[in-house]
């Protein structure tokens, strides 16, 4: 029997887990163009929390949720991006257990990073390197 | 209420087993009455399969040639209610799949499966006594775990019934 979990507890866990991965760098959930008179920081953003949904009358016949968080990685050297990339993909990749740590902690069963692409804004003069995670969650 | 009217999407469709280690399974006649039925249709009775699988009764038929006619004869004949192939996301801990297990294990455990399938308003019920053959957990990565495993009915035993 399978519950809906509550997406705040899935953004915590990013967020705390996220700071512990990359700190000192700054992590934010949004980003804010204040922020970007900083060298280096990575937001991200939660979607796609999805249990597949099965047969009957029940609401809680359904199976594990896979919610999936892009990272955006911004900094001013383009290399550092790719380092702290690096430093996620370490990390997070095929990671397993308790995701966020003591606090805001929730188990996965496994973490899966996509390094998608690296580019560049003119306008922010920023480097980004995006990646998506997608984390399996017994339920 | 009364028999739905409407063509019902195939997600609306709900199985249930028959609760107890050592279940005494409804008789043929009970099978189709509502009052034995709907009360194994509750939620502690639930089996959390992904999609029901075809329903109802088998073909079967005897055919015979006689030398020198040229067509032979098919008769259709008493057919069996069909075995389930059923999917089921796999918790360990689920207490109808751990009695369905338990089934598997021994193999000759009779016990009652209920479909029910619903408008919202009206319910059709499928009753059928049978017994629990294979269980495979198919682990996957990429979803959840499922269990895998098939009923076979008894012959013959099994009816039809609905909301009054």
């Amino acid at each position: 029997m399978t519950a809906q979990q509550n997406p705040v507890t899935y953004a915590r866990a990013i967020q705390a887990a996220l700071t512990t991965i990359v700190t000192p760098v700054p992590v934010y959930a949004t980003f804010n163009r204040n922020f970007a008179t900083e060298p280096k920081f990575v937001t991200w953003m939660l979607r796609n929390i999805h249990q597949p949904v099965y047969t009957g009358i029940y609401q809680s016949v359904k199976g594990i949720d896979t919610p999936v968080f892009q990272i955006s990685i911004f900094t001013q050297v383009i290399e550092d991006g790719f380092t702290i990339s690096n430093q996620i993909l370490q990390s997070l990749h095929g990671y397993s257990g308790l995701f966020g740590g003591a606090t805001y902690g929730i188990q996965i069963s496994k973490a899966d990073v996509q390094w998608l692409y690296n580019t560049y804004d003119n306008d922010e003069k920023l480097g980004q390197v995006i990646l998506d995670c997608t984390l399996d969650i017994p339920t | 209420m009364a028999l739905p009217t409407k063509i019902l999407p195939g997600f609306s469709a709900t199985l249930y087993a028959q609760p107890s280690a050592t279940p005494t399974p409804l008789t043929t006649a009970n099978l189709s009455v509502l009052g034995s039925v709907s009360p194994l249709a509750i939620s502690g009775n639930l089996v959390p399969v992904e999609a029901i699988p075809a329903f109802g009764q088998d073909d079967a038929v005897a055919s015979f040639m006689v030398a020198g006619s040229r067509q032979s004869d098919k008769i259709p004949v008493q057919s069996a209610p069909t075995s389930m192939s059923i999917t089921a996301a796999w918790n360990p801990s689920d207490t109808v799949l751990l009695l369905l297990r338990a089934d598997a294990y021994n193999g000759t455990i009779d016990r009652t499966y209920v479909i029910a399938a619903t408008d919202g308003t009206n319910t059709i019920y499928y009753a059928f006594n049978g017994r629990v053959s294979q269980w495979t957990i198919d682990a996957a990565p990429g979803a959840e775990a499922k269990v895998n495993f098939t009923i076979h009915p008894r012959g013959n035993q099994y009816g039809w019934s609905n909301t009054v």
